[in-house]
């Protein structure tokens, strides 16, 4: 099998994995953004982590796929692109997979009873109506905001009505939690 | 790839189900996450507090996210720690899993003549404890009994054990796992500067041009330095990096050079590179004539020998003895490594052997040595670690910020806790040692002891711990945190029967083979369960709180070891109330690495700070030791002043020291070099990582990784199952070709996390000469389908 077409089949198989059907209205909506955030759960240890890699192993860079812009396919799907900013931090594209772990297999080694933080789907605090929403986490390795709130990856929920403007962070402040160390 | 090549693809893709191309476990997974959402808690909910990773010895700072009930719901990197700035690894983005394995040890454990374990109260268990090392000692001596602990015991807990043991029982037999994993380095550093520890920091990581990695996967087993490193690579493209090693693996992928070279041969190739840096006049001759004193010691191999074989297989005490050398002395002993000469032992091609020449010559270059167990678990290991240091010494690439010589740890505290507090067999805290008068007087002055309690004898090294254990020399051997009959070599040889009149302990936090091993199983508190310090690579001594209570009646473990010492008359030495003993204890230790060199930060400063780098004078933490204008005790204007090597004139030691050849090289009936190491998602034994879900997953098994070629010819496919034999022991397990690791025609890789895959039982125990440590790196074995 050529090297393009295990792309295509890594596209489908995201494509079927990632995505329920969509008919249209309301309740649909919030059921599926309910799927996709049980889905998006189901692959972290909690929100925060690295997610795991869903899909099997295509023998490609993975930034061939999840690039700043991440690739979509009519009909197919869309691999999200990277919310990693290369120019930023320690982030090294080339050592993905120190982070993104494989699942070789579904079984535990023995049982594990941790509960994982799960993600906060409220809309992010405001100080007023007017006010621009603080970011409701950690932003180091999430420094290309719109690889989740703009595009085609972007849920309703966290959508920017304003992708244009590209300083994010000059109206948004990030707000790590309510208590922090000092 | 052309969007044509796209639509004709998916047009043909019509028929095919896309979820047959998703992994079945995949979803198998997420269905079993789904139902642990259900309660999570919210983000706002947590309260967070700093700590150092629990794994290994980069001491990455995390943040620890714990919810109202009292329970870890997440991590995340620290940004505020200058360590990783924010980055953590597989491991460390996964530590909460090793809290909540379901079978945590809650309750003390006692083995039952069928060989069950039966639940005892903590009473029992210390009484039990304390009535087994009296009888002991009163029946065969203070040599009969033994401690064994890792580089994962905090501060705390080895400090509690050295105190109790050489200042309560009148013992030395106190080892860490460290002796596995980190001697070498400590023999390198002491016989070298006089003094334990680099004098280096990761700032040498944004500082330097060029980095050798020798024998050293750190793109697996240190990833968030080597992160470090090609962060520095991508911004300064002119950073170079090397990896030496004996095979593949994902740091040769990032490498811009690699190395192939023959297992063992290192020395050879050490002494290649000084040969062409003293035939090519890079001799830094300034510095060497005000820094460096030339040693030679014994290089008979006859005398010196293994440690495996004749009598050594019992005891290996052989002891180094330095005369005064020269640099001409040198020049001749330099006459056999050649670069051709080199190439024939090594491997190496003689261009690569010159490339390094002028890497290190260059004067220009900032230059970085680095490695770990490659280096160190090595039957000349402590040699290795001269000779590389000796690269560093002859050129004046030393005490600069982006030259040094840097030996990374495997452990969190194996320079904090095994190194620094000194709980190896023949060392007190502070570098000092047993066998030095004023070294034990000073210990007592500080203990509180009369003259004359400490011994003077070292104790037994770990692997002759073992072997007087199973001779029955040792009766009594408590282990904490750590899981020998997992991690010990040629591990057939310390196979337990519970009627043979030894007692072992063991504290742990989950059931493995040691405690499958023990008479005695004690739960322990885990990480952040109890509050702890830990120092890692770079000097660095980081602590943590208390964040949430251990599960059962979990205790950590230097108060299982206070309690004993009560039970035993002993509780003068730990005099402090047992509501807040943690900060005096620290003081108390704290007193011993004042004025020296090794100064510790305040109590206070700790807990405030993302950690320190000793020596800590007036407040303010030391970059790079010996270093004018940056270590408080070099009155230097420029330059480096090795002030603790004093038994060289305050100079530092270049060691010549010659190639010898592995213990066992392969031969016609075991044909192949054997590996061993670890991999990213796995810590050492695998106790903690492999009840994470997610990183068990990722690597559910121990494979043999094995060269294409070499497979091809057996009929060996990816996946097949293979047995390795060697000639004490076997295992079989799936073959791995062309994986992350890719050895060389000839040799083999197994990594030793399984304890249902043991490689430990092939491997060898033979040991460096000098620092006692075992070869987990070289022996020979056989391959065959199974």
């Amino acid at each position: 099998m050529t090297r393009f077409s295990i792309l295509l089949l890594a596209l489908l198989a995201l494509a079927a994995c990632g995505r329920p059907a969509i008919e249209g209205g309301a309740d649909e909506e919030r059921a599926e953004a309910k799927s996709a955030a049980e889905t998006r759960a189901a692959r972290r240890a909690y929100d925060g982590a690295p997610p795991v890699i869903p899909h099997l192993d295509f023998n490609l860079d993975c930034v061939e796929c999840h690039g700043s812009q991440g690739v979509e396919v009519a009909g197919v799907g869309f691999s999200p692109p990277s919310p990693h900013d290369a120019t930023s931090g320690l982030s090294d594209q080339a050592r993905c997979r120190q982070c993104h772990l494989w699942r070789n297999t579904a079984e535990e080694f023995r049982e594990n009873l941790f509960v994982g933080l799960r993600q906060d789907l409220r809309h992010g605090r405001r100080l007023h109506g007017l006010a621009p929403p603080v970011i409701p986490h950690q932003v180091f390795m999430r420094e290309n905001c719109h690889a989740c709130h703009d595009g085609k990856a972007a849920r309703e929920a966290i959508r920017c009505s304003h992708p244009e403007r590209l300083r994010c962070t000059q109206c948004h402040l990030e707000q790590r939690s309510t208590t922090t160390f000092p | 790839m052309t969007d044509i090549t796209r639509r004709n693809f998916l047009g043909s893709l019509g028929l095919i189900s896309a979820g047959t191309l998703i992994t079945g476990c995949g979803e198998q997974a997420d269905a079993k996450q789904k139902s642990k959402q259900d309660e999570a808690a919210m983000p706002a909910d947590l309260k967070w507090d700093k700590a150092p990773c629990r794994y290994c010895g980069t001491g990455c700072g995390v943040e620890v996210g714990v919810d109202p009930q009292g329970k870890v719901r997440a991590v995340r990197g620290d940004e505020k720690n200058p360590v990783n700035r924010g980055l953590l690894c597989a491991k460390g983005y996964h530590l909460p899993g090793l809290l909540y394995g379901a079978d945590r040890l809650t309750k003390p454990q006692l083995r039952q003549r069928d060989g069950s374990l039966k639940n005892i109260s903590w009473d029992e268990a210390y009484d039990l404890i304390a009535r087994k090392y009296k009888e002991a000692i009163a029946q065969h001596g203070v040599e009969s009994v033994g401690i064994y602990g890792s580089g994962q015991w905090t501060v705390y807990d080895g400090y509690a054990a050295t105190k109790w043991f050489r200042g309560g029982l009148k013992s030395n037999n106190v080892e860490p796992n460290a002796r596995l994993c980190m001697a070498s380095a400590v023999m390198g550093f002491m016989t070298q500067f006089g003094s334990d520890e680099p004098m280096g920091c990761y700032e040498d990581f944004e500082a330097g041009d060029d980095f050798i990695l020798w024998g050293n996967n750190m793109a697996e087993m240190h990833p968030v330095l080597y992160s470090r490193i090609l962060e520095s690579r991508r911004r300064r493209p002119s950073v170079r990096i090397v990896d030496i090693a004996t095979r593949r693996t994902p740091t040769s992928d990032l490498a811009d050079v690699y190395v192939e070279i023959r297992p063992g041969s290192d020395l050879a190739l050490a002494n290649g590179i000084l040969h062409l840096i003293l035939k090519k006049g890079k001799v830094d001759a300034s510095f060497v004539a005000e820094n460096v004193a030339f040693m030679r010691g014994v290089e008979d191999l006859a005398e010196i020998g293994y440690g495996a074989f004749g009598d050594q297989a019992e005891h290996y005490g052989f002891k180094d003895k330095g005369r005064p050398s020269s640099l001409e002395e040198l020049k001749t002993f330099l006459d056999d490594y050649t670069p051709e000469k080199v190439a024939a032992i090594t491997g190496v091609p003689v261009q690569q052997i010159e490339l390094l020449g002028d890497m290190y010559g260059d004067p220009q270059k900032g230059t970085v040595s680095l490695w770990c167990m490659g280096v160190n678990q090595h039957v000349r290991g402590t040699w290795m670690n001269n000779l590389i240091t000796d690269l560093h010494l002859i050129t004046g690439k030393i005490c600069k910020p982006g030259s040094n010589p840097f030996s990374l740890t495997g452990q969190p505290s194996a320079c904090g806790t095994a190194r620094e507090v000194g709980t190896l067999c023949n060392r007190l805290p502070a570098d000092m040692l047993v066998n030095v008068p004023e070294h034990r007087a000073k210990a007592e002055e500080i203990w509180g002891l009369e003259p004359g309690t400490i011994p003077e004898k070292p104790g037994f090294h770990t692997v002759d711990m073992f072997r007087a254990l199973v001779r029955g020399d040792l009766k009594v051997m408590w282990v904490q945190t750590t899981n020998p009959w997992v991690s010990m070599p040629n591990l057939n040889r310390w196979k337990r029967n519970f009627d043979d009149g030894r007692f072992v302990i063991v504290s742990d936090i989950y059931p493995t083979p040691s405690t499958e091993a023990a008479d005695l199983v004690l739960p322990s508190a885990a990480w952040i369960e109890r509050e702890g310090i830990f120092g890692n690579t770079e000097r660095r001594t980081q602590h943590w709180n208390k964040m949430i209570d251990p599960p059962g009646e979990a205790q950590e473990d230097a108060w299982q070891i206070v309690q004993v010492a009560k039970r035993m008359g002993m509780g003068h030495l730990f005099p402090w109330p047992e509501n807040d003993w943690h900060r005096p204890m620290y003081e108390e230790y704290r007193r011993f690495t004042l004025g020296n060199g090794k100064d510790l930060a305040s109590y206070e400063q700790l807990k405030q700070e993302r950690g320190m780098l000793w020596p800590v004078v007036d407040g303010k933490e030391t970059r790079y030791r010996y270093a004018a204008g940056f270590d408080p005790y070099v009155k230097k204007k420029s330059g480096a002043h090795f002030y603790k090597a004093k038994k060289t004139e305050e100079k530092a030691a270049f060691w010549l020291r010659p190639y010898h050849p592995p213990a066992e090289s392969p031969d016609a009936e075991y044909p192949f070099w054997l590996c061993t190491g670890r991999v990213l998602e796995h810590w050492h034994t695998g106790s903690m990582t492999r009840r994470t879900p997610q990183l068990h997953q990722a690597a559910p098994a121990a494979y043999v990784e094995l060269n294409s070629v070499d497979a091809a010819e057996m009929g060996i496919g990816n996946g097949g199952r293979v047995k390795v034999s060697s000639r004490r022991g076997e295992v079989v397990l799936e073959a791995k070709i062309d994986g992350r690791g890719r050895p060389p025609r000839g040799t083999v890789f197994i990594p030793f996390f399984d304890e249902n895959r043991l490689v430990n039982r092939l491997t060898l125990d033979a040991m460096c000469c000098i620092s006692k440590e075992p070869d987990f790196k070289k022996c020979a074995v056989r391959i065959e389908r199974a």
